[in-house]
């Protein structure tokens, strides 16, 4: 896939002091949370349950407006223009979000039009997408019928349809195989290398290790380490790998 | 046994928790029992025991206009309006008011009907007492009863026994009074006959004769007038309309639980990151289902025009102002499919809007006369049957079908209905742009 009308930007996302506190909460859910990525730029936001992962990407992603702090996608301020800057984000929720009911091009046409793509255009996008994920010959097939992986695909496809120069991911692998899982890697390198920049978040800190040029572990609301996966570790030399690493940081204590 | 014990305790725990569950066993049945219990209290007295106002016009003036007013003022069940904004009622504008259904009753006690009445007893004794009868030569006074053609049969035949048995007693009076006045009379005349001849034998005593039919000849009679309505009523007319409104109200249903997946599986959340307004989804989502409606309502249509017929019924009659109906019928599903929009928006689990929708929805059109008609409801419920959505949908359909109504003359229910869309979707807008939108990625 590639993306032919993107504007050479060199800064796609830029966040700064996004702040969230719940209703009936008393610390805040995020603070101080500030993040700029770069065209093609995997960045990896790590961090146990309730860390803020999930507040992050709504603030981001605009399904949350900040108590303090702005959001840049594009150059367009997401509080003030949404309709622009959400042109250039695609988000990848953690739960199925597709119509189950609905084949899965149609799922593709129906989120496509709602970016205004239509006719041949529409269709060719489709077929692409659907080729990107694996799913040419499952485009007809209703979504509750695929199996987990090809759901997950799924989901991967129809983010892309309006090609985003930002992706959202929310821990895009869970419970799938490892042939999906590895599928849905390699393609998100392929975007990568396209100059497609996401925000991804998991559990699987090995995946992290693996596709993500930058590595953001919050934990409390707030970001406890920053850096690409080798800088982390060499600043930590008595931890082997990320894995460890990220229990150093963010503790051995079970989150609830 | 263990393994049975823990699974009865296991189930009984989880039914404690479901808290949904727990208001569909308990507390639809309890308020569908109040409800319904309320709205056909009244029609279980279908003796005429239901309080209603009647519109009542004293023509006569008289004893008897008087009277017949007293008596209908002693029942517990009938409040006589005798005026209008302090405006005394011609009949002209009562049959009007009756047939436009503002009032289901009105009983007009024609002028002069005292002393016609007077004047029958009168003739009546002393033909009794001739033996002849000029029975053929007189009108009989009658009390004109005008009726809303939609009131029930059980009901109207209730009323007129209660009138006529009303009368028969104050005919007997009259007609005691009269023989009391006339006895005497032909007493003297009898015995008149006898001077100077009076006899010890009984048997010699000569009788006074009098015909026995004279008991049963009528003074007055209680007449039901009929409609002026071009075409009256058909039971297929009224239970279209009904039965549309009711069905058309269930769209909160699918609509509600079409909200509340999006919701509950992300659907929703992806949709609110396009650079696409969000009434634009809302007003999408009410397209449709008001499309739905539509096919909902010409579908009972064909039901009424050609599959009823068939089973020995009238033909479906709509009414003959086809806009009004297009216009009616769109703003019932505006407003059910607005109702939809907010249910889904408020609630929490699909389990909460199956229930809440589907029970509001039977009290609503329980309340709304599409059970039971409101004109026999205990007058508590007739004033809350007023906020029933359903009962506007119902009154413009029964209006236009019925009544022959044109846009004009359901103009507030069309209001209302629009009152009520306007509040819901602004109810759903303001909800659907303040998700807790963090559960919801």
């Amino acid at each position: 896939m590639t993306h032919p009308e993107f504007p050479p930007l060199t800064t796609i996302l830029w966040a700064e002091g996004l702040t969230k506190t719940y209703a009936h909460t008393r610390t805040p859910a995020l603070a101080s949370f500030s993040l700029s990525m770069e065209p093609g730029e995997i960045v990896g936001l790590l961090g146990p349950n309730g860390a803020g992962k999930t507040t992050a990407i709504s603030l981001l992603t605009g399904l949350l407006a900040p108590d303090s702090g702005s959001v840049h996608i594009c150059g367009a301020d997401l509080s003030k223009n949404p309709r622009k800057a959400r042109q250039w984000i695609g988000l990848v929720p953690q739960h199925i979000a597709l119509y189950p009911s609905l084949t899965a091009a149609e799922n593709l046409s129906y989120f496509g039009r709602m970016y205004r793509i239509n006719g041949r255009e529409l269709k060719e996008r489709v077929n692409a997408c659907l080729e990107f994920v694996g799913l040419s010959n499952s485009a007809h097939g209703r979504i509750a019928a695929f199996s987990g992986g090809m759901q997950r695909r799924a989901n991967l496809a129809v983010a892309l349809l309006h090609q985003p120069r930002l992706l959202f991911l929310d821990e895009p692998t869970a419970g799938v195989d490892p042939q999906s899982r590895n599928m849905i890697l390699d393609r998100l390198s392929e975007l990568s290398r396209s100059g497609v920049s996401m925000l991804y978040t998991t559990h699987y800190i090995e995946e992290a290790e693996k596709i993500c040029s930058r590595i953001a572990v919050i934990d409390e609301g707030r970001t406890i380490a920053q850096g690409s996966p080798g800088e982390l570790t060499q600043a930590h030399p008595d931890c082997n790998d990320l894995g460890q690493l990220f229990l150093r940081l963010t503790g051995k204590d079970l989150r609830d | 046994m263990q393994p049975l014990i823990a699974t009865l305790f296991k189930e009984l725990r989880l039914l404690y928790r479901d808290r949904s569950g727990l208001l569909v066993l308990f507390v639809m049945p309890a308020v569908l029992v109040v409800v319904v219990s309320l709205v056909q209290e009244n029609v279980l007295k279908a003796t005429g025991a239901a309080r209603m106002d009647i519109l009542f016009i004293d023509q006569d003036r008289q004893a008897f206009g008087k009277l017949i007013r007293e008596q209908l003022d002693a029942l517990d069940t009938v409040t006589l309006v005798t005026s209008l904004d302090g405006q005394g009622i011609d009949t002209e504008h009562a049959r009007a008011l009756v047939d436009k259904g503002r009032y289901q009753v009105c009983i007009v006690v024609p002028a002069g009907i005292t002393a016609a009445v007077r004047t029958r007893a009168v003739e009546q004794i002393s033909d009794a007492f001739s033996g002849g009868s000029r029975e053929a030569a007189l009108p009989l006074p009658s009390v004109s009863v005008y009726f809303d053609p939609l009131v029930q049969g059980a009901f109207r035949s209730s009323l007129l026994n209660a009138l006529k048995q009303m009368l028969l007693v104050m005919e007997m009076e009259t007609k005691a009074k009269a023989l009391a006045e006339a006895l005497p009379a032909r007493f003297q005349q009898t015995l008149s006959a006898l001077a100077g001849r009076i006899s010890m034998d009984p048997a010699s005593i000569p009788k006074i004769q009098m015909d026995p039919g004279w008991g049963g000849r009528r003074l007055m009679d209680v007449v039901a007038e009929q409609s002026r309505l071009k075409k009256l009523p058909t039971s297929v007319q009224q239970n279209v309309s009904a039965w549309s409104v009711f069905g058309i109200f269930f769209i909160v249903l699918p609509l509600g639980g079409a909200i509340i997946r999006e919701r509950k599986d992300g659907t929703l959340a992806r949709l609110r990151t396009l650079p696409v307004p969000y009434i634009t989804l809302l007003v999408g989502k009410l397209g449709a289902y008001v499309a739905v409606c539509w096919v909902q309502f010409l579908f009972i249509v064909l039901m009424g025009k050609a599959g009823l017929p068939l089973l020995g019924t009238p033909v479906l009659s709509l009414g003959s102002d086809t806009t009004a109906l297009i216009v009616t019928v769109t703003m019932v599903a505006l407003a059910a499919c607005g109702y939809g929009l907010m249910l889904g928006t408020l609630a929490r689990t699909l389990e909460q809007a199956t229930m809440f929708g589907a029970v509001s929805v039977v009290c609503a059109a329980a309340m709304g006369g599409i059970m039971v008609p409101v004109y026999v409801m205990p007058p508590a419920m007739q004033t809350i049957s007023m906020f029933s959505p359903l009962a506007w949908g119902l009154n413009a359909l029964v209006e236009i079908s019925v009544r022959e109504g044109t846009l004009g003359s359901v103009r507030h229910e069309l209001l209302y209905l629009t009152v009520f869309f306007a509040v819901t979707m602004a109810i759903a807008w303001t909800r659907f742009g303040r998700f807790d939108r963090q559960a919801e990625i």
